[in-house]
């Protein structure tokens, strides 16, 4: 085990690390563009540079081992004289965009300038002109005046996704990033090259002007995408709301080396927009005659409990048909069961619609299953209690169930629209609960608006069995209510009390009986997750 | 006796009619009048067609304003009361008009008129009376809001009417000794008379020093600036508070039309009333060497010309005032009427009575 | 605090001459100024001043050189707005009255540009930082305008055009670059 010193510091790590890697154990940057701790090093940038002792010349950082008693120096003036140098350099052809360039406030250019060198330029030539707002495919637009040539994108397509499709063309300084022709970025992880691109030379359309970087507040949460469960960071400002609707500006990827490493897939990194969609259900409403009228949750909650209490009434508790979403949280799941099936009874209570899981992998992180919590949902035991989703459709259809609850699913996605308009409109009473309009809500006698991923706390259980935890970065839109609170209002209303503030106790209660979840809470979930002991699995 | 009655309701007409136009056009004189004294040019913008008028619009403005608002009644107050109390402001007010003559008796068609709509003959008192009725409509006001501030504000204005009233019904008794009745028809009449042949015997000569005791203590009842405590809507939450819309609008009007009432019987008692010196019955005349004489008609409609004219410039008068002097505080209030109006008016009332006795004697 | 008391003479302790003094000042000042005013009304002595009052909006001030009046959006020599909506005018605004929507222009060359540019002037506190801030110029408080009231509060929230529409007052300091003539040369990098 090599010892060395840097900066005056003593650190011991294993055999073969890098200076870079070394130095970070301390808690000491050393700048660079072209390394990046998930891609080969390849000393593009010279960025790193750094002193050690008995050697004359300085040595990259992201790639000279360490060795047994070395002595290293990231801070003196000869470093910090070869680092200024580095950016005159790398600034000798760029563009004076940082006004109109995406990656302002978060571009290493501009930080590094600020902090090593504050030079004025020497160059008195004309700068290289190349090309500028490039397409290079559905997803991410090219600034070439802007690259510095790090390679990151290259090595990570050749890397990690393995596609190739960038490459460097030309010489000298003309050389430029650049698709083969005829060949446009395709694969499902171009998104990442905006992230990995650490100067503005890579942009995402989809976040391309649509707010500035420093105005975005930054909140961990988990991409609802699918059952992998990815580490995002939700981005999101209500800025300029009124105007463009936009709260949401972008997810990127978290590190967390157990699950998505420092990647997003594109499905999930673009599938937030549901958030911010005009669609989206923003007042509790009740269907009279044929018009829908925006109420109050008082008033809705006295009407849906009302007929449901009718039907109860009537009938029996198998007349009643749930169907829960697994995309809702732990929590919002639990209080589905707990409410509908511990105390009300009713057994009719499935999520499993016909193809929930049938959409297509990737092998790599993106999975069929499109759901963040259907371990969660299995967990909690809210499929086999009694008949599968499908035959409470069925159900629904030759009259058997009378009344059917929609929590956050959308049956017509899976079903068709036909089976579902003959179903739900047998049903005497639909009540759809959920963030988005969908085609359920056409025969809904009461909408509970719900909030989304973003807009509540909560835990989701990936398909390792991992717990992991969303945080609220926004408000509610609307009147809309976290899903949970709307079952807690509803069985208030109905006449059942359940002694829950926040999502937190409900944790706590799911901790307490659901078998694999014992002992947990918050805290111990924390950021990055806790892996279930599961028996057996 | 029709035509008695005719008129009768004639005059009324007439006087009312002056005193609410007159009224109205305070509003606008009193902005722009503050405006002028203020180096400012003062509301001008109300227009109709692009037409401005000097701000004389405005006046009609303000009751567009006033009539289309809300009309509020504290939910807790007392609603026949709180409806009652500004139209007894109003009527108060109003009510001083019926004794105050504007003019000589007219002869026409063989008729004698004499031009004031009442002739009581306990003229003065009748005056007074009515003003001290005025302090119930500021108490039931403050009462019927329902709002401890306004009644607190409403006492604060009853303990100053009536505090100033002392002096105010005092200071008139020396004008009563100086001309030897309560009749103001008489007192007019009585001020025709001329002090060492040239000088027009009127209430401010006979009675200077009862003259500034009375306009400081009326001005004090018309609750006006410098003596506006119990209203100052801006600053000092009083009795009104609590009204809104037309029935604020009456308050204020009532309050316009108490100053041309003190302008009246400011005029009338000490100003000669309807007299124009050298002017008589008989027409100009310069006492001991001629006369002019004029028809009877136009010396009347010169007297009552001039009668209006008097009471214009005392209201003219009481503006400048008001725009000029600084309010009192309430100590100050107090202590200027009870210390300082009131004994003096005794004294006045001492003074007057040995100077009388000792020229008659 | 120190108290300076002022030791009234026997007459201004009587009060009655001050008041007469008072009312004589009064009274010299309506007279007056009602003489010109008249005056003016028949049309003569023009020259001389009845009042003091300032008949906005119809009458304004002479504002300053430097004094900051309502934005103004430069513009480029095909008359676009100058702004490439880089929103550092609405990062530095202290109170957040302005707000600026961007999109792709079709000119790589400019490549970005404000949809909506919009200043609520109810809200602005004239600062001028907004005018410090912009890396191109094109953000100007040199209108010389004071806003104008507006039956709504929308009416107050001035938008690119209006903006756009503005003129600079003649000779303002910070006129630096007439309308119109193009983004002056800007380091925002020092380089
Ligand atoms: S890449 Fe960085 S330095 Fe270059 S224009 Fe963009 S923000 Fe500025
Ligand atoms: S586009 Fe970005 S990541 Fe790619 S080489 Fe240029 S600077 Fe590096
Ligand atoms: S002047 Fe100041 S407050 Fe007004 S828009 Fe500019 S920065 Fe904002
Ligand atoms: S600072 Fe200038 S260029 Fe940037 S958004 Fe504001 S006005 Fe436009």
């Amino acid at each position: 085990m090599p010892t060395l010193v840097i900066d005056d510091q003593k650190v011991t790590v294993d055999p073969g690390t890098t200076i870079i890697q070394a130095a970070k154990k301390l808690d000491i940057t050393i700048p660079h563009y072209c390394y990046h701790p998930r891609l080969k090093s390849v000393d593009m940038c010279r960025m790193c540079l750094v002193e050690v002792k008995d050697i004359p010349k300085l040595q990259t950082a992201c790639s000279t081992q360490v060795r047994d008693n070395m002595v290293v120096f990231t801070n003196n003036q000869k470093v910090l004289d070869a680092r200024r140098s580095v950016l005159e350099f790398l600034l000798i052809n760029h563009p004076l965009d940082c006004p109109i360039c995406d990656k302002a406030g978060e571009c290493m250019l501009q930080d590094f300038y600020f902090q090593f060198s504050r030079h004025t330029s020497k160059f008195k030539e004309k700068k290289q002109k190349k090309h500028k707002v490039v397409n290079l495919g559905p997803k991410i637009v090219l600034d070439s005046e802007r690259c510095i040539l790090c390679a990151r994108c290259v090595r990570f397509l050749k890397e990690v996704v393995g596609t190739e499709e960038l490459g460097i063309f030309d010489r000298g300084d003309h050389s430029e990033i650049g698709i083969y022709p005829g060949r446009p970025l395709e694969n499902n992880y171009q998104g990442n090259l905006a992230d990995v691109c650490p100067v503005g030379a890579l942009t995402a359309k989809d976040f391309r002007f649509a707010c500035r970087s420093w105005f975005l507040c930054q909140e961990n949460s988990i991409c609802p995408g699918c059952s992998t469960g990815c580490n995002v960071l939700v981005h999101s400002s209500e800025r300029s709301y009124d105007k463009t609707l936009r709260r949401v500006y972008r997810l990127t990827p978290r590190d967390n080396d157990e699950v998505n490493q420092s990647w997003l897939c594109d499905v999930g990194r673009y599938g937030y927009h549901f958030v911010d969609d005009p669609d989206r259900l923003t007042a509790p409403s009740l269907k009279r005659g044929e018009e829908y009228v925006k109420v109050d949750w008082d008033t809705a909650f006295r009407e849906v409990a009302q007929r449901l209490r009718g039907i109860f009434e009537r009938y029996s508790p198998s007349s009643l048909g749930i169907i829960p979403s697994p995309q809702l949280t732990n929590e919002d799941l639990y209080m589905v069961k707990k409410f509908f099936n511990e105390t009300l009874c009713i057994t009719n209570i499935d999520f499993k619609l016909p193809g929930w899981n049938q959409g297509q992998g990737d092998g790599f992180l993106l999975k069929a299953d499109r759901n963040p919590n259907t371990m969660g949902a299995e967990l909690l035991g809210l499929s086999g209690i009694g008949p599968q989703a499908g035959e409470i459709i069925e159900k629904t259809r030759l009259g058997e169930i009378k009344a059917l609850y929609l929590v956050g699913s959308d049956p017509a996605r899976y079903l068709g629209e036909e089976k579902i308009a003959s179903a739900l409109s047998r049903a005497q009473l639909v009540v759809f609960q959920g963030s988005n309009y969908n085609y359920a809500c056409k025969f809904a006698h009461a909408i509970l608006p719900g909030a989304t991923f973003v807009e509540k706390e909560g835990t989701f259980t990936n398909a390792q069995a991992r717990v992991q935890k969303i945080n609220q970065a926004l408000r509610p839109l609307g009147e809309s209510l976290p899903d949970w609170k709307i079952i807690l209002g509803l069985a208030l209303t109905m006449g059942y009390y359940f002694p829950y503030k926040a999502a937190e106790d409900i944790f706590k209660d799911i901790a307490r009986e659901v078998t694999g979840f014992s002992g947990l809470d918050y805290k111990k979930v924390g950021d990055k997750g806790i892996k279930l002991a599961l028996s057996g699995g | 006796m029709f035509i008695d009655v005719a008129i009768t309701l004639l005059k009324i007409a007439f006087v009312f009619g002056l005193v609410l136009n007159i009224a109205g056009i305070l509003g606008w004189a009193e902005r722009k009048q503050s405006a002028v004294m203020q180096d400012r040019i003062g509301a001008n913008r109300a227009d109709i067609l692009g037409l401005r008028l000097f701000g004389l619009f405005h006046p009609i403005a303000d009751i567009v304003k006033v009539i289309t608002k809300e009309d509020w009644i504290p939910p807790g107050g007392d609603k026949f009361l709180h409806t009652l109390a500004p139209f007894l402001a109003l009527f108060t007010a109003l009510a001083v008009f019926a004794v105050i003559p504007f003019g000589d008796t007219l002869h026409i068609a063989g008729r004698d008129i004499p031009l004031v709509i009442a002739d009581l003959n306990v003229g003065i008192l009748f005056v007074i009376a009515f003003g001290s009725l005025g302090i119930y409509s500021v108490v039931l006001a403050g009462w019927s809001s329902d709002n401890k501030y306004s009644l607190l504000g409403s006492m604060r204005a009853a303990a100053q009417v009536i505090s100033y009233e002392l002096a105010l019904a005092l200071s008139v008794v020396g004008v009563i000794m100086a001309y030897g009745s309560v009749e103001l028809d008489d007192i007019a009449r009585a001020q025709g008379q001329y002090v060492l042949g040239i000088i027009p015997y009127w209430g401010v000569i006979a009675q200077p020093l009862g003259f500034l005791i009375f306009f400081a203590a009326a001005m004090a009842e018309t609750k006006r600036t410098p003596f506006d405590l119990p209203e100052c809507e801006s600053e000092i939450i009083g009795y009104f508070t609590e009204y809104s819309g037309f029935k604020f609008l009456a308050f204020w009007m009532g309050e316009f039309i108490e100053v041309i009432a003190v302008a009246g019987v400011v005029t009338t008692l000490y100003f000669g009333g309807w007299q124009v010196p050298f002017i008589d019955s008989q027409g100009f005349f310069v006492p001991g060497l001629f006369t002019i004489p004029l028809p009877h008609l136009l010396v009347v409609v010169i007297q009552v010309t001039a009668f209006i004219l008097k009471v214009c410039f005392f209201c003219w008068f009481m503006l400048l005032v008001r725009w000029t002097l600084p309010r009192f505080r309430y100590d100050q209030l107090m202590g200027f009427g009870w210390k300082f109006l009131l004994p003096l008016a005794f004294l006045n009332v001492i003074l007057s009575g040995v100077i009388f006795m000792s020229f008659e004697g | 605090m120190k108290i300076v008391g002022h030791k009234l003479s026997f007459l201004e302790n009587i009060y009655l001459f001050e008041i007469v003094r008072g009312l004589v000042i009064t009274t010299r000042h309506f007279f007056y100024n009602m003489f010109f005013h008249i005056a003016h009304l028949l049309g003569y002595q023009q020259d001389v001043e009845a009042a003091v009052t300032i008949q906005y909006p119809e009458q304004t001030i002479p504002v300053s050189k430097r004094w900051r009046g309502v934005h103004r959006i430069n513009t480029r020599p095909d008359g676009s707005p100058r702004c490439v909506a880089c929103m550092l005018c609405e990062t530095v605004c202290p109170v957040q009255c302005i707000h600026i929507v961007a999109e792709e222009h079709p000119d790589p060359a400019i490549e970005k540009y404000p949809v909506s540019f919009e200043v609520d002037v109810t809200r602005c506190c004239w600062c001028g930082m907004c005018e410090e801030a912009c890396p191109v110029d094109a953000i100007y408080m040199d209108s010389g305008k004071i806003p104008k009231a507006g039956y709504s509060r929308q009416d107050l929230v001035y938008d690119k055009e209006t903006l756009t529409k503005e003129v600079p007052l003649p000779g303002y300091q910070r006129s630096l670059n007439p309308p119109g003539a193009g983004a002056p040369k800007v380091n925002p990098m020092g380089l």
